[in-house]
C-alpha cells in the first residue's frame, strides 16, 4: 500500500489525427486541465514526471520543447521513456521518497505525424532483427501465434472479442466511439501477420493524459481537497528482448507484474478487483491476459472499451489509469461499473509486450 | 524528509574511447553494470531494480536500445526504466534511482546506461535536429552553436577572456592524465588550445568535449544493505532538478526568471540539494565538484550559480589555482566532460567520480579528506539542470 493519492485528471479527446492542434497545445491543454480538475494552481506542484517518446514526437529529446507545456517550467522534471504508465510508476516513487508532495506527471502520442511503424522497426537491433524487418505488427502477429496455442485461442473467438470490445468503447463517451465492425467484417479484415488481421489491432490513436498527484502528508494538510483515489498497489517489470517461444507463450511478465501489484494491496489474487482495463493492443491480447490471470467472469474487463476506445500507443497504460481512477471515484459515466472501489490499470510497452506495469486504485 | 536512507555502494565505468570497436553497445553496458556489481559486492540477484540511463538513441541508431540491453544486464524479470533528459540524463537516472531505495520500494538499484556517440560521422548533425524544424533548424543551431551564443553574453557580462577558458582545458586535460578512464588527456598549453582550429567563437576544437564511447554505473542501496555491504560508501544528502523554457531569448534580459549565460536554473537546483544535505556555505563544505562541463566556458557559470563564489568571480579564482587539484575546491579532478562525453552517461559519470572520492576509490586521482562532493547535469537548450550532493556521513 502507498500513501499516494490521485487528485486530478484529464485526458484529451481522442482523434485518429488531432489536426487543430500542435503536440505542444494538446500537452498544454490536457495538463491545465488536469490541473483545473484537481482544483490545484501550478505554482503548487513541487515536480513533474513526463513520459514520451522522441522518436514517435517526431524529434530529438523532445522535452525540451514538451515539457514546459507539460507544466514543467521551474520545476524539478524527469521523463520516463517506456510509457505513460511507467511514468505514473517513477511518479508514485518520487512521491513516496519523501522527497516531493504534490506533482503532475503528462504523457503523450501523436502517432499521426509519425511514421510508426518505421519507428518500432528501428527498435530492432542491428544484428539479427532489423534486417529480417521486425516491427509493431510482426512481434504481434509472433505473440499472436504462440498464445494461440498456449492458450487455446482461436480465430472466431478473436474476431467476436474484436466486435465485444468496440461495442462496450461505443458507450464510453471518452474514447472515439468509433463504427463497430462486425464479426464478419473482422474475419475477413486483411492479414497483417499471421493470425494477426488489421482488425484485430486496436488502431493507433493521438492523444494526451495527466494525473495530479499528491501524498498522504500533503492531503492532510489540506482537508478541503478530495483525492480521486488512492494508489494502493503498484508494479512493474521487464521481459527478454528477444523473442523466444517462453516469451512469447507465457505471458510470464504479465502475470508476475499483476501479482506483484496486488501483494501491495494486500489483496490476494485478481478476483478480489472490481474492474481492470488490460492493455490489450490486439484482441490476442485481451483473450490471452484474461486467461492468464484465470478471472471470474463477474469482474469486469476493460469496461472502458480499453485500446479499442482510444489507443494514444504510448500512453494507452495510463489512459487505462484515469479509467480505472474514475471508475473508484463513480465518475465513469456511462462505463461506471457500480459499486467499484478497487481498478486496476494495466500498460504494457516494447515488442510483444516486452514491459509491463499495473497500477491498483481504492477509494480514497 | 526522505522516507529511506540511501547510498552509492558500488561504481563502474568503461574507458571512455572515441571508438569501441570489440565490444557492442550491450556489451559496453553489461562490462560497467558488473564492474558496478563487483564494486559493490553484489550479484545481478541482489539487485531489485533497474534505472537506465540513455539520452538521443540517434547516435547509436537503436530506438529504445535499453529494450535490447535488458538480456546483458541481468534485467529480464525486474522492474526497469529508463530516463531521459537530454544531457541531464545521467543525473536524472540517478535522481530516478534514488526515488526507487527512498520510496521503500526497492533495496537496492542499478543504475547504468552506454553511449557510443562516435557511431555517427558528425554528432552535430543530430543535435541540430534538437531544434524546431521550422524555424531554428536552418540556422544551424547545434549544441556548440548554443552554448557559443550564451557563452558570448558571459564574456560580455564578465569581460572573461579566451583565455581564462583555455586555462580550465589545460588544468582539465592534466588532473585526466590521472584518471585511466579518461577519454581526452594531456599536458597541454594555453597556446595549445588557442591554436586548435576555430570552431564556432569564442570555441576552438579545444575547448570542446570530445565524443565519447563507453558506459558506467552505479548501485544504490537502502540503509540495511549499505550496512552490510559497504564500509565507506557515498550517502546522497540532496537531490535537486530544475526544468527550463527551451526558448533561450526568454532567458535573456531583465524579465528572466533564471539567465542563460549564467546557468541560474542551477542556483534553484543546488539550493534545492544544499537544503537537504545542511550546506550553507559550498566553499567551505564541499571539497569536489564533478561539473558538467562539455565546454570550457561553462565551468564557471555553475560555480558562481551553484554558490561558489560570486558572479564574475569564479574566472579570477581559476586563473590563482583555486580550482585545482587539492586546492580549496578541487574542480573535475577526473578531467570532467571535456576530457570524456558519453553523452547518454555523461551525468551519471559525474556522479560516479563523486562518489569514488568521497569512498577512497579515485585512485591516482584521490584527493585527501572528502567529506562532501557535488555532481551536476545538464541538458537540453542548457534548460535541464540537476545536481546531487554526495557525503561521506549520513546528513
Amino acid at each position: 500500500m502507498t500513501d499516494t493519492f490521485v487528485l486530478g485528471a484529464a485526458m484529451h479527446p481522442p482523434s485518429a489525427w488531432v489536426a487543430d492542434k500542435r503536440l505542444e497545445e494538446m500537452v498544454f491543454d490536457t495538463a491545465w486541465a488536469a490541473l483545473n480538475n484537481a482544483n490545484v494552481d501550478r505554482k503548487e506542484l513541487d515536480h513533474v514526471t513526463i513520459a514520451a517518446s522522441d522518436e514517435l514526437d517526431g524529434r530529438s529529446i523532445s522535452s525540451m520543447l514538451l515539457s514546459a507545456p507539460a507544466g514543467a517550467y521551474l520545476k524539478d522534471e524527469i521523463k520516463a521513456t517506456d510509457s505513460g504508465l511507467i511514468g505514473f510508476c517513477l511518479e508514485v516513487m518520487r512521491i513516496e521518497s519523501g522527497r516531493f508532495h504534490l506533482g503532475l506527471v503528462s504523457s503523450w502520442n501523436k502517432s499521426s505525424k509519425a511514421p510508426f511503424e518505421d519507428v518500432m522497426r528501428m527498435r530492432c537491433e542491428p544484428f539479427y532483427t532489423r534486417d529480417i524487418g521486425l516491427n509493431m505488427s510482426i512481434a504481434d502477429g509472433l505473440f499472436a501465434q504462440a498464445v494461440s496455442r498456449s492458450f487455446a485461442i482461436d480465430q472466431c473467438e478473436v474476431n467476436a472479442a474484436v466486435h465485444a470490445s468496440y461495442k462496450q468503447a461505443s458507450q464510453n463517451e471518452r474514447g472515439m466511439q468509433a463504427e463497430v465492425p462486425s464479426v464478419e467484417a473482422v474475419a475477413t479484415s486483411p492479414y497483417v501477420s499471421a493470425p494477426l488481421r488489421k482488425l484485430h489491432q486496436a488502431p493507433i490513436t493521438d492523444g494526451c493524459v495527466s494525473m495530479v498527484v499528491c501524498s498522504g502528508d500533503w492531503l492532510r494538510k489540506h482537508p478541503d481537497r478530495r483525492a480521486l483515489a488512492k494508489v494502493s498497489g503498484l508494479s512493474w517489470r521487464i521481459d527478454d528482448y528477444q523473442l523466444g517461444e517462453k516469451r512469447l507463450s507465457s505471458l510470464q511478465g504479465f502475470k508476475q507484474t499483476f501479482r506483484n501489484a496486488l501483494l501491495m494491496s494486500g489483496l490476494q489474487d485478481a478476483s478480489q478487483l472490481d474492474v481492470i482495463e488490460i492493455d490489450s493492443q490486439t484482441s490476442f491480447h485481451d483473450l490471452a491476459c484474461r486467461r492468464a490471470l484465470e478471472l471470474p467472469t463477474d469482474i469486469r474487463i476493460s469496461p472502458s472499451g480499453g485500446p479499442f476506445a482510444q489507443n494514444p500507443y504510448f500512453c494507452t497504460g495510463l489512459v487505462h489509469a484515469v479509467e480505472a481512477v474514475l471508475q473508484v471515484a463513480n465518475q465513469a459515466g456511462s462505463v461506471q461499473v457500480k459499486g467499484t472501489t478497487r481498478a486496476a490499470a494495466h500498460g504494457s510497452h516494447g515488442f510483444a509486450q516486452q514491459g509491463n506495469a499495473v497500477a491498483i486504485f481504492e477509494g480514497a | 524528509m526522505p522516507k529511506n536512507r540511501v547510498a552509492v555502494i558500488g561504481v563502474g565505468e568503461t574507458p571512455f574511447r572515441p571508438n569501441v570497436i570489440d565490444k557492442t553497445y550491450v556489451e559496453l553496458a553489461q562490462d560497467a553494470a558488473k564492474a558496478a556489481l563487483n564494486d559493490a559486492g553484489l550479484t545481478p540477484d541482489d539487485i531489485d531494480a533497474i534505472v537506465f540511463s540513455m539520452a538521443p538513441t540517434q547516435f547509436m541508431g537503436v530506438v529504445d536500445v535499453e529494450k535490447w540491453t535488458v538480456d546483458s544486464i541481468w534485467a529480464s524479470g525486474k522492474p526497469f526504466m529508463r530516463v531521459h533528459t537530454g544531457g541531464a540524463t545521467g543525473g536524472s537516472a540517478l535522481h530516478a534511482g534514488y526515488s526507487h531505495v527512498a520510496s521503500g520500494m526497492h533495496r537496492t538499484v542499478l543504475i547504468v546506461g552506454a553511449d557510443r556517440v562516435s557511431d555517427t560521422p558528425d554528432a552535430q548533425r543530430i543535435l541540430n535536429l534538437i531544434w524546431d524544424p521550422f524555424y531554428e533548424q536552418d540556422f544551424a543551431l547545434n549544441t556548440i552553436t548554443m552554448t557559443a551564443l550564451a557563452t558570448q553574453r558571459y564574456m560580455h557580462k564578465y569581460g572573461t577572456t579566451e583565455e581564462q577558458f583555455a586555462r580550465v582545458v589545460v588544468r582539465s586535460r592534466k588532473n585526466a592524465l590521472k584518471n585511466p578512464n579518461a577519454h581526452l588527456k594531456g599536458n597541454i598549453t594555453v597556446d595549445d588550445v588557442m591554436n586548435s582550429p576555430r570552431i564556432s567563437w569564442p570555441y576552438k576544437l579545444f575547448d570542446i568535449c570530445p565524443r565519447s564511447s563507453g558506459a558506467a554505473a552505479v548501485v544504490l542501496a537502502n540503509e540495511e544493505v549499505t550496512k552490510e555491504r559497504c564500509s565507506r560508501p557515498a550517502f546522497i544528502n540532496g537531490i535537486g532538478g530544475v526544468t527550463s523554457t527551451v526558448f533561450m531569448g526568454d532567458r535573456v534580459g531583465p524579465y528572466s526568471d533564471a539567465e542563460l549565460c549564467d546557468e541560474a536554473e542551477l542556483k534553484f537546483a543546488g539550493g534545492e540539494a544544499y537544503a537537504q544535505a545542511g550546506i550553507t556555505d559550498p566553499m567551505k563544505q564541499i571539497q569536489v565538484v564533478e561539473l558538467y562541463d562539455p565546454f570550457s566556458s561553462i565551468q564557471f557559470p555553475q560555480l558562481e550559480s551553484l554558490g561558489f563564489c560570486a558572479p564574475g568571480r569564479a574566472q579570477f579564482l581559476s586563473d590563482d589555482g583555486s580550482f585545482d587539484m587539492g586546492a580549496t575546491l578541487s574542480v573535475n579532478p577526473s578531467g570532467g566532460t571535456l576530457c570524456s562525453n558519453p553523452i547518454g552517461v555523461t551525468g551519471l559519470v559525474r556522479v560516479a567520480d563523486a562518489a569514488l572520492q568521497i569512498m577512497g576509490k579515485a585512485g591516482d586521482n584521490q584527493l585527501p579528506g572528502v567529506q562532501n562532493a557535488l555532481s551536476t547535469a545538464i541538458g537540453g537548450s542548457v534548460q535541464f539542470a540537476n545536481c546531487t550532493v554526495l557525503g561521506a556521513d549520513y546528513v
